[in-house]
Parts: structure tokens; sequence; C-alpha cells
């Protein structure tokens, strides 16, 4: 049922927020590496109001190479930075690709 | 060449009037642009990356009453009142100058005390009775 | 140190009791008084609370320095191996506690990886096997700095991390809670785990330190302000 495989490349949305979501600003629109699942879990849009019978959706951790979320990174090339990401925030990084 | 008195004068003065351009005043605006909106309407806890100057590391031990909120906010949501993002919600739901304004678990108990009023499971005059018989039971004032 | 900045100061004067001192108590008496929870309840979560620090991090971290299979097992399943010394996720409520759920992730430093964590939305933290969070882990300030200069941020701490070794910042913001488990330092060669775990200090499974033979003793960055 899982969308993405380990070793995918996926976007992450550039979709509007609103109050409470926990899908950081500097990964939106950024484009990364799926390298591990995890689990179905309540998305924290809806468990931010308790909506027990909100959506559950697959996380991934996805991890970004830092120079492509930063202006001119201060660190190496080989630096990064790895979070979870719900799949509804995740599209094949062909379909939207990071400027 | 030398400035004249006067003209050093006038220099101190131009070099005392620069200062770094002061902060958007808010104050409920006629209206604002679409870029302000979103940057008014940023979810406070998203401060990744958000540039800021070095400071010292601090430790800090914690005070009893931080140690009791940490459970008090942890046993409200064991028992189903609320779950720990409806308290991060409840956080960001404060607005920025309680978000900044309040140590980390100054934040846990004030929205604590929002949620139980907001829920309908504590009235408002209720808690700040409460307040003050347990302030006055420490004799620390009315 | 002399500066004082009112973010630091203490809201307590004096004697005077704090009102977040008074606020947590009318909280809880009424809550209490409402059967929103039961005294035993908060007596229950309350033991566990103080039982809790990163002894617990470094009994995991000294065992896997020693025993293979142990790190083998940590590193595949840290929630369900934590049980083998004692450290059950699933307490105190039989379902975890409500902020750090049971889903527990150790990330191994190698000589080409250097993991550092950080959760920049709110401060998600391994609490059963590191206890609270350091002051520092939870202000906006290292929320905002770690995961775009980490370099920079590592080296405040006094850690400079050579050229060829990739900083890998976790951002825990969702159900994972994650600690680092450091390499072991040279001149440790012999020792026991209890010997192994006193070097094992939080902030070298933070990731803003890496344990040296030579320091036992917490190392905190400055200084404790109580």
């Amino acid at each position: 049922m899982r969308r993405f495989q380990i070793g995918d490349r996926v976007s992450v949305r550039d979709a509007t927020t609103l109050f409470h979501h926990r899908t950081q600003s500097y990964v939106r629109g950024r484009t990364g590496l799926v390298v591990e699942h995890r689990p179905e879990w309540l998305i924290p849009e809806d468990e931010a109001w308790q909506r027990d019978d909100g959506r559950v959706e697959p996380f991934y951790v996805v991890r970004f190479r830092q120079v492509d979320l930063w202006p001119n990174y201060t660190g190496l090339e080989s630096d990064t930075v790895e979070t979870e990401v719900a799949e509804g925030w995740l599209v094949p990084a062909a379909e939207e690709t990071t400027s | 060449m030398m400035p004249s008195p006067s003209e050093l004068d006038a220099l101190q003065r131009r070099v005392l009037g620069l200062a770094p351009e002061p902060a958007a005043r808010l104050d409920s605006p006629y209206w604002i642009t679409n870029d302000s909106y979103a940057v008014l309407r940023h979810v406070l806890h998203d401060v990744g990356g958000q540039p800021d100057a070095p400071v010292p590391y601090l430790d800090k031990e914690e005070a009893d009453w931080e140690l009791r909120t940490y459970v008090l906010c942890e046993v409200l949501a064991w028992r189903g009142v609320w779950n720990s993002e409806v308290r991060r919600r409840a956080e960001n739901d404060l607005g920025a100058t309680l978000y900044y304004g309040l140590p980390y678990y100054g934040r846990w108990i004030t929205v604590a005390a929002k949620t139980l009023v907001d829920k309908g499971l504590v009235t408002v005059s209720e808690l700040a009775a409460k307040i003050d018989e347990v302030r006055a039971r420490h004799g620390a004032g009315a | 140190m002399s500066d004082d900045h009112d973010h630091h100061a203490p809201i307590e004067g004096g004697d005077e009791i704090s009102e977040f001192d008074v606020l947590e108590t009318a909280i809880r008496e009424l809550a209490i008084e409402k059967g929103l929870f039961s005294a035993e309840d908060h007596r229950r979560f309350m033991e566990w609370a103080e039982g809790i620090g990163p002894h617990g991090g470094s009994r995991l971290v000294a065992r896997a320095w020693l025993d293979p299979h142990f790190k083998q097992r940590l590193l595949a399943d840290g929630t369900e191996t934590s049980k083998e010394i004692g450290i059950d996720w699933l307490d105190p409520t039989g379902t975890g506690t409500p902020s750090d759920f049971t889903y527990f992730y150790v990330l191994e430093n190698t000589p080409a990886v250097h993991n550092v964590i950080v959760c920049t939305l709110c401060s998600c933290y391994p609490r059963p096997v590191l206890g609270q969070a350091p002051e520092w882990y939870k202000t906006p300030h290292y929320r905002r700095r770690v995961v775009r200069w980490p370099r920079e941020v590592l080296a405040e701490f006094g850690l400079h991390l050579p050229p060829g070794v990739e900083v890998r910042v976790h951002d825990s913001n969702q159900k994972s809670r994650f600690m680092v488990l450091p390499m072991r330092p040279a001149g440790t060669e012999g020792w026991s785990e209890d010997q192994l775990a006193a070097i094992v200090t939080r902030d070298t499974m933070i990731g803003v330190a890496v344990p040296r033979a030579d320091w036992n003793a917490d190392r905190a960055p400055t200084e404790v302000r109580s």
C-alpha cells in the first residue's frame, strides 16, 4: 500500500499550512531521498485537534542534502538532514522539481 | 583636512541618528499585504533555519514546578483529556509574545490551563478562585 | 557569568512562590477533584519521571561497545532492545509516555558520519533513555541554528569535526525519538561496562560532544544555573 520505496527520490509538496503542522518550511518544495519507512500514524494536522478518527498515513524518513535546503550552506557538500514526512506531503521527485 | 567643530557636531549627530530599521509596528492595521499575511500566519514553532547569533548554551537545574508540569501534562494526556499534539498546537495558539515570552514549561502549564477552560472541563472563575486559594495557602500575598 | 538577560532570570523573587508553581498546583488539584485523573495516576507517573536520566542511554552505549550482538540488536530495534537494560518504552502507562511515544532509534556514529539530534518544532527528546532535555536543547535558539549551521553549533560546543565527516542532523519532528551511539574513544581498552558508561555523557548522546577517556563528569557546555 505504500506509495514510496526506500531509495526513491521524493519532493515535499509546497502546500498551504494553517495554524499547526509538522512539515517544516525548510523542507517544503525540496527534494530528498527516502531512506527508511516508518509506521502509519495519525497525521499531526488531525491529531492537533484530537480528531482520533482522523487521517492515518504511512510516514517516511527523508534525507535531504544541506546544500539543497539553504542558500550559501557553510558546511560540506556531504552534510545532510533527515526528518520524517507523511505520505500525503510527498510526490515523486519528477513531478515537482526544486528550483 | 580636519572637520570644523560644527561639521564634526553634524557628523556625530548623524552617527547617533543611525539605527537599524525598526521592526514594523503592529496595531491592527487597516490593511496588510499578502506577503505580510504570509509572515503573520507562519506557524510559530517552525523556527528551523531562522538566522540567530550564537549565545551561551546554559544548563539549568529543573525546578520542582517544571517537573510537576511535565507530569501533569502527561497524566492529562494519559487519561485522554488531550494529547501532546493538542498541547503543541495550543502553544502555537498563544501567539508570538507569549510563545517567546514564557519559559519552556511555563508555556506548557499556561496551555494546560487554557485547554481545560476551552474544553469546558473547568470554568475560568473556578480556576481563578483555585489560584487565589493556592496562593493564599502559600502566604504569598493576595 | 555576568550577563543576566531577563530571558534567563528566574521568575521567582526571593521566597515568593512562582506563579507557574501556583498555576500547576491549582490545575492539578482541580483535575483530581473533577476526576480527570487520580492522585494515584499522578503518583505513578511522577515516580517514573523521577527515575529517568541519561544513565539509561549511557548503559546502552557502553554495552553496545562491549557486545557486538547487543549493538546489532540495538541498531535494529532500539525500543525492544532497551528492555535488556530494564527500560520499557511502554512505561509508565502501558502505552508509553504521551509526548515521547514508543518509537526509539539509535543512530550510530562512524568515522564517516556524525549524527546530532534536534527537534526544530518543539523539543522532542528520548526521555525514557536520557531523562529531561537540557534547557538549551529546548530553546528556539538551538532549534533555529543547529539544523542550518550544524558545524558552527558543534564548534561552539567545542566539537570540531574534520573534513570528510558528514554531519547528519536528525530533526525529530514526528513520533520517533533518537539517541546517538558515539564512537568508543581510544584509551578505553579493557574497561568494564561501568567504566565505559561513566564517560558516555548526555551531550555525547545528543551529538554535540564525543566521549573522551579523560572525561567522566557530565560536560555541561558552560555552567549550571539553578
